[in-house]
């Protein structure tokens, strides 16, 4: 009994870091995108609010909540509530399976840092990053709006031919380490001594290009497309509402999908790998805060690099999107999928 | 039918190193650690070109009148020079010269004398498009465009000017700017020089 009320307590204190995580980080996210926007453009961005705009996040929070609640006429109320809801649950509970550091003990209890290591951890992810699809459609649905409804439709589009390319680029590394388990993964890479991303480049190449056009982001932000359909499928929300969506889309999905990617390619929370060698770690100083560190570089690391591309890139057509998903990436992920299953058995030993 | 004019296709190793991304993302990476080119402006304010057409005000008789022209009209317009007070002779030039002339409110005041002084001179900033040809047509350098451009008032009496108003902008930009080099276009070390030096209240 006592067993049981300990381990709930484990998961519940694991799920509150995880909620604080997802939405606190996601919040601060639109500092640092704003902040890396304007040094881009030479400006300072934020400024006054704070040092160097250090509480943004919270006044924009504070106004938002304290907004009017606005609601489209003859707009479906259920749906349009639905579909906040469905976009931000399964965004947040694609962490319930990233693994953020190795097992450590705590009192004489081992401890994964993971919510859940379900074998099947991946197959969950894209699950719940296909639902995203639904929340844009709805929202666009029922707030009885042409640009919404455009925007939701042309999000809809690009994620349905996103979603095959991703799954079978995510097809290479599980191949190699032979399982579904995010934690195994990384397990695999850490004992086969190799970063998945040294064999599987083009995998991570059609991954990158999948998670800009999953989450809406340039060159794919065609659903939002400012300057012609003001803001895509959020046009009709107001206040939190409003800004719960971009919350959502731009920084807690790209913060779990970038979270994967490291998982995949990078090896998670191992630090820099020379192939078949072994692992270099300039930060052993930290002991066994390393590991968290590491991850947590990685995924800050890969994150600019993704707020970088927004920064500079212009926005494809939705058929130019479309073609490169088919055309390109599609056949380029077949066929790292069949190189990967020769060299497989190498990389077993 | 679109007529491409130049198009080189990429090759095929730019095509799979993605060399054009690469070229575009250095671009913003050096720019991003440059220094910024801001101003912050409710802190921080630059000062505008002389020839900045802002508030109007009235220069005051301070020995650098336009001469003859000055004592010509003050003979004329039999008006009585009062040192450290507007230049203005009430000849309604301004008023003639503005496309839209119900702004002026102007009016002399006659002294026991027999000469006369200006003794209304109101102008309803609302209507003013700031055209300068008021300023043109005044023949005794009296009435001139400040460099004061933050005109957001909390009531629409605000945006009325009257004579003590357009004097102290006078005397305020004559301390300030008189004597300054008259440039269109300012060069950086100029804009840097912030605007705290104007101390004008005028209301």
């Amino acid at each position: 009994m006592m067993e049981i009320a300990i381990n709930i307590l484990i998961i519940l204190i694991k799920i509150l870091v995880i909620l604080i995580i997802a939405l606190g980080i996601g919040a601060y996210l639109t500092l640092v995108e704003r902040k890396v926007a304007a040094h881009i453009q030479r400006r300072p961005g934020p400024m006054v609010v704070g040092w160097h705009g250090l509480l943004q996040p919270i006044a924009d929070g504070v106004k938002l909540i304290t907004k009017e609640d606005l609601f489209p006429r003859y707009g479906n109320r259920f749906l349009y509530n639905l579909a906040l809801i469905m976009a931000l649950v399964p965004a947040v509970l694609v962490f319930a399976v990233v693994p953020f550091g190795p097992t450590i003990e705590i009192g004489g209890r081992e401890i994964k840092p993971i919510l859940t290591d379900v074998n099947v951890g991946i197959l969950l992810v894209f699950g719940l990053g296909s639902l995203a699809v639904y929340a844009i459609a709805l929202a666009g649905w029922a707030s009885n709006s042409k640009y919404a409804l455009i925007g939701s439709m042309r999000k809809a589009g690009i994620i349905i031919s996103y979603e095959v390319a991703i799954t079978f680029a995510v097809m290479g590394p599980l191949m190699l380490a032979g399982t579904l388990s995010t934690f195994e993964i990384v397990q695999a890479q850490i004992d086969q001594k190799l970063w998945y991303f040294w064999i599987q480049p083009v995998a991570f190449v059609v991954y990158m290009f999948s998670l800009l056009a999953e989450t809406g982001r340039v060159p794919f932000d065609i659903q939002e497309a400012e300057a012609e359909l003001v803001t895509g499928f959020t046009v009709e929300y107001g206040g939190i509402k409003f800004g719960l969506f971009p919350l959502v889309e731009w920084y807690v999905e790209v913060l779990t999908l970038s979270a994967i990617a490291v998982v995949l390619f990078f090896g998670g929370w191992s630090p820099i790998n020379i192939p078949f060698l072994g692992f270099v770690d300039p930060l052993f100083f930290l002991g066994p805060f390393a590991p968290f560190v590491w991850f947590v570089l990685k995924v800050a690391l890969l994150l600019l690099f993704v707020l970088w591309l927004h920064w500079t890139l212009p926005r494809y057509r939705i058929d130019q999107i479309t073609a490169i998903a088919w055309k390109v990436m599609l056949p380029l992920a077949l066929l790292n999928l069949v190189i990967t299953a020769v060299i497989a058995p190498l990389i077993w030993r | 039918m679109v007529k491409r004019v130049f198009q080189r296709p990429l090759n095929i190793i730019e095509r799979i190193l993605f060399i054009d991304f690469i070229k575009g993302l250095t671009v913003t990476l050096k720019q991003a650690f440059r220094r910024t080119i801001t101003t912050h402006y409710p802190y921080e304010k630059l000062t505008p070109p002389k020839r900045f057409r802002g508030f109007l005000g009235h220069k005051v008789i301070d020995g650098r009148e336009p001469q003859p022209a000055f004592n010509e009209w003050v003979e004329r317009m039999k008006i009585e020079v009062r040192p450290g007070h507007s230049r203005c002779v009430v000849c309604l030039l301004c008023k003639r010269a503005c496309p839209v002339p119900q702004l002026f409110e102007i009016e002399p005041e006659k002294l026991p004398n027999g000469k006369r002084v200006i003794g209304v001179f109101n102008m309803n900033l609302m209507l003013c498009t700031f055209c300068g040809l008021c300023v043109d047509a005044c023949p005794v350098d009296c009435l001139f465009n400040s460099d004061i451009h933050e005109t957001a008032s909390y009531s629409r009496k605000d945006a009325i000017l009257d004579l003590k108003a357009l004097e102290e902008i006078g005397r305020d930009w004559q301390r300030r700017r008189e004597k300054e080099e008259d440039k269109i276009w300012s060069d950086d070390e100029h804009r840097q020089r912030l605007w705290y030096e104007n101390d004008v209240s005028i209301r």
